[in-house]
């Protein structure tokens, strides 16, 4: 009972949330919005006992990455004034068709019956979810007759890896200085100071 | 063999061990391009190595995973980094003018090839959604900067912007088709998942089902199948020239090799149901790419389509499984070689930045460059599938595994569209030798890293296409 209660307040505040990023004209009241359903859905993680989720999602999404759609939304301006009106025409009635046809095949689903979830694992998976055992996880290299063991090493490696070229792809991408007009192609580096 | 393997992963470490040098001689050093040119030389000879010793352990071992079942070590795996390096060096070096051009930022952009290349190539070897989803990443993001690196035109910042935002809702997709299939499984390892499965009569495979469909829906996307190919045209077109053959071949290399690492690996007990999905997406895109290559006024815009139509065909010997595999990977091998020396004859004809690329600048080129128009020629008949080139035996490998499949009407709309096809590959043709005498004198100026690419993919597309035998006795092997 309280469950449902929980769900259907925070179910609540996440579709309002999602809507006000829709419809919101400033864009600051739009992050807000999706920081209300970042949220709710953390929340949501708390009441299905993932506790570790739930914290990843709020200082992960609802903290750092709303942080920084504030801080692009100030940098490139609050009050310029966008230009809203509709430029795509059949965009907006074939979304509702797409809509009302995903609501009814979903509906028709639930209905019939025949929407089950767990239909073939043998067994409920193993939940290791601790800190210490999700680190252990991610970075340990174990014993090799472990098959579970090292199974998030390569992953979790190739995440650094990401992170790499996030920041090699930001460097190139900002560190670009348009030649000026009287400069010859040919010309050597320039240095810095020019 | 299924703990920590540093072979498994030794070009991958390579790769990225010499991107960091790259990126970290550049900080010390300030070196010249000369020093970036053996830097980048010697990291793909090591890779080329330790890809041998790759083969040579699973030659003597047998296929294995390491890495706890994240990462396959079979044939298939090894072929396909073998195949991404040869499309990588052949980009480098038909982007090597562009990156030289970069100038201060010249080791940003050789190390984002290179680790573009390491996701792809994990991409490749992997054997779990987790896995998979990050090399895709890697892989992807390398590419959405390396198609705006420029900086010098809208419409390379279009372009990237349009790649960023279309590739990031695609990668999405995937990932949630990962999450339905661990929901109805209980494990992202594919192998595990082929296991579970094979146990049970699923009665209502909706979820599990949705879920293979998203990810075919997902990777479609990398791929340039149709239709999720929208975005291709304009990326192609406004991304520098020199990158977007290397971007074109890996994202189809690590794609199809993901593509056959799920389907096969984890979902072969439903290979009924996803062989019908490729094909109609196969169907699709050979009808769609064709048809709209045709309307193009544009060759960067018109290799775009063109190269939808060839995912399509790639779908086509996907489409009947196994039995299909070698022939596909024939065709990505020969196809990336194809549209890497197209793309660098494109360089050479119409700059680097996005200036246009219309039929009008190709009128008359064989009188201002014989060899430049004769490799374009090559590439373009290869690709149109004339027998003696290997577009014939890959869409004659494609095709009959397609047909022994039961893809009959699939093989049908193939060959009607590759009859078509030849319409706008011809034309270029005809607009490069029976059009136009002016400018006659003037001849082009061909950079020598160029040249080379122009030559190597010229001669592989023809001389593998005669003597086709060798690399099909060696794919033969793969697809088991």
């Amino acid at each position: 009972m309280v469950e449902l209660v929980i769900f259907a307040l925070m179910g609540a505040v996440a579709l309002a949330g999602a809507i006000g990023v829709v419809r919101a004209r400033n864009p600051v009241y739009g992050a807000m919005g999706l920081m209300a359903t970042l949220f709710a859905l953390a929340v949501f993680y708390v009441v299905h006992l993932a506790h570790f989720v739930a914290v990843v999602q709020v200082i992960v999404y609802a903290g750092a990455v709303i942080t920084l759609f504030l801080f692009v939304i100030m940098f490139v301006g609050v009050d310029r004034a966008e230009d809203l009106t509709e430029k795509l025409p059949v965009q907006r009635p074939v979304a509702l068709i797409v809509l009302v046809g995903v609501v009814v095949l979903a509906g028709a689903l639930v209905v019939t019956g025949r929407f089950d979830w767990v239909i073939a694992s043998g067994e409920p998976p193993v939940v290791r979810g601790t800190i210490e055992e999700i680190g252990e996880n991610l970075i340990s290299v174990g014993p090799p007759s472990d098959r579970q063991a090292s199974r998030w090493l390569l992953p979790f490696e190739a995440t650094s890896l990401l992170l790499i070229v996030a920041a090699v792809g930001a460097i190139a991408l900002a560190f670009y200085r348009p030649r000026r007009k009287d400069e010859s192609p040919a010309d050597p580096d320039p240095g810095p100071g020019s | 063999m299924t703990g920590v393997s540093y072979l498994a992963v030794a070009p991958e470490i390579i790769l990225t061990a010499g991107a960091v040098v790259v990126l970290m001689v550049d900080v010390f050093a300030r070196p010249s391009s000369r020093v970036h040119g053996w830097l980048v030389s010697a990291t793909y000879a090591l890779v080329a190595i330790a890809i041998g010793f790759q083969w040579r352990r699973v030659d003597l071992d047998g296929p294995g995973v390491s890495f706890g079942g994240t990462l396959l070590l079979n044939h298939l795996s090894v072929t396909v980094r073998a195949i991404l390096l040869v499309a990588t060096v052949l980009g480098t070096a038909a982007a090597w003018r562009m990156l030289v051009g970069l100038r201060r930022r010249a080791a940003e952009g050789i190390a984002l090839i290179m680790v573009a290349t390491v996701g792809f190539m994990l991409m490749g070897a992997s054997a779990d959604l987790v896995m998979t989803f990050v090399a895709l990443e890697v892989g992807s993001i390398a590419l959405y900067v390396l198609a705006g690196i420029m900086r010098s035109s809208p419409a390379g910042d279009e372009a990237a912007m349009k790649y960023f935002l279309l590739g990031a809702f695609a990668s999405a997709i995937f990932i949630y088709g990962g999450a339905l299939v661990y929901a109805a499984t209980g494990s992202t390892d594919v192998n595990e998942i082929a296991a579970r499965l094979s146990g049970v009569h699923v009665t209502r495979p909706a979820v599990l089902l949705i879920g293979v469909g998203l990810i075919v829906v997902g990777l479609g996307f990398k791929v340039t199948a149709a239709p999720f190919h929208s975005w291709a045209p304009d990326v192609y077109q406004g991304a520098p020239s020199g990158v977007v053959g290397f971007m074109a071949a890996v994202a189809k290399i690590g794609g199809f090799a993901a593509l056959i690492n799920i389907l096969t690996g984890g979902f072969e007990r439903y290979s009924g149901a996803w062989g019908d999905g490729l094909a109609l997406i196969a169907a699709a895109s050979v009808t769609l790419g064709t048809l709209l290559a045709i309307q193009q006024s544009d060759v960067r815009r018109m290799l775009a389509y063109s190269g939808v139509a060839h995912a399509g065909f790639i779908l086509t010997g996907l489409a009947a499984g196994l039995v299909g595999i070698s022939g596909v990977m024939f065709y990505v091998a020969t196809y990336s070689v194809m549209v890497v020396g197209a793309f660098a004859a494109v360089t050479a004809v119409s700059g680097q930045a996005n200036t246009g690329s219309s039929f009008e600048e190709y009128r008359g080129l064989a009188r201002r460059s014989p060899v430049v128009a004769a490799v374009l020629a090559t590439l373009m008949i290869a690709m149109s599938g004339m027998p003696l080139t290997t577009g014939f035996i890959g869409k004659f490998q494609v095709f009959t595994s397609a047909w022994e499949g039961g893809y009959e009407w699939l093989v049908i709309t193939g060959l009607l569209a590759s009859v078509a096809a030849f319409f706008f590959y011809l034309r270029l043709v005809v607009v490069m030798y029976f059009r136009g005498d002016e400018g006659a004198e003037t001849t082009l100026v061909v950079a020598r890293s160029i040249r080379w690419v122009l030559v190597v993919a010229a001669g592989a597309s023809v001389a593998l296409g005669i003597f086709p035998g060798p690399l099909l006795d060696l794919l033969n092997g793969v697809g088991v």
